[in-house]
């Protein structure tokens, strides 16, 4: 089958079957449709990019602004405990005077 | 497989164009649905062109996406419920280019009316000259498949022929 020779109707239906031209404007879609594809294609590599970038940026900022958060909370921390100390400091300084009062009293008794 | 082979979207379309729609349009039947089947095709092609290898790969990938695209928008319209053979029918060959031989042309609209399973190896045997085995390839079926699609369009085709054609038919 196939291979064998043709006969008559088989020829015929050959004959009958040639190619067909292709409309004169095939090729000129194709081409426009490839070149919207290929703009589309291009435009959403730049959104991708641009998008990218703008993550980047974002991720950027917002990591930026809670580092110094946390910088400053830290700061203010420190700052605190140097106020707690500063008054222990105080406090224990007070005591120890009053003590001493205490003792030379006791002493002049 | 020649590596030095570089593939010209443009040059491709050109030279192949008229293989492309002529598969599509006596697959599908409408003239429309054949030329949107063809640009698909061809931008396939231009997504898939790196894989190409050789001038007889782009024929054969050609070949058998735009067999492949075909079924498909047959199947999108049967979907739809318009099955275009019903419309085309008697009129199919009318509606070609003119022929060589009116006889051709006339076997030509009655290969529509044909299941298009048989259609499409009766196509590729006798628009594209291809052996049973290419066909396969060509459909992705098995050679059994094609050889039993080929004898029994040919046998259907020559029995419509009888009835439809007699002034043209002689003792086939």
């Amino acid at each position: 089958m196939g291979l064998e020779p043709m006969d008559d109707f088989e020829r015929e239906l050959q004959q009958g079957m040639l190619r067909l031209p292709a409309p004169p404007y095939l090729k000129r879609k194709v081409m426009a449709r490839k070149q919207a594809r290929d703009g589309e294609k291009q435009h959403r590599r730049v959104v991708f990019w641009q998008r990218l970038a703008a993550s980047v940026a974002l991720c950027g900022a917002v990591g930026g602004g809670v580092m110094w958060h946390n910088v400053r909370e830290q700061r203010k921390g420190e700052a605190a405990r140097e106020q707690v100390m500063m008054a222990l400091r105080i406090a224990s300084h007070a005591l120890n005077q009053m003590n001493a009062q205490l003792e030379e009293h006791d002493d002049g008794k | 497989m020649s590596r030095d082979w570089q593939p010209d979207f443009e040059k491709l379309v050109d030279e192949h164009q008229s293989m492309v729609f002529s598969l599509a349009f006596r697959m599908t039947g409408d003239r429309g649905l054949a030329e949107e089947v063809a640009q698909d095709v061809f931008l396939e092609l231009d997504r898939n062109l790196g894989k190409i290898e050789s001038p007889e790969h782009a024929l054969n990938w050609l070949r058998r996406v735009v067999m492949n695209r075909s079924a498909d928008a047959l199947r999108r319209q049967r979907v739809r419920g318009m099955d275009l053979w019903v419309e085309m029918d008697e009129n199919h060959g009318a509606k070609l280019e003119p022929r060589s031989s009116p006889l051709g042309a006339r076997l030509e609209g009655l290969l529509a009316t044909l299941p298009s399973a048989q259609r499409a190896a009766l196509v590729l045997r006798y628009q594209e000259g291809l052996t049973p085995d290419e066909i396969a390839a060509a459909l992705e079926s098995p050679l059994a498949t094609v050889k039993s699609n080929l004898q029994r369009g040919l046998k259907l085709l020559r029995a419509k022929a009888v009835s439809h054609l007699k002034e043209y038919i002689r003792g086939t």
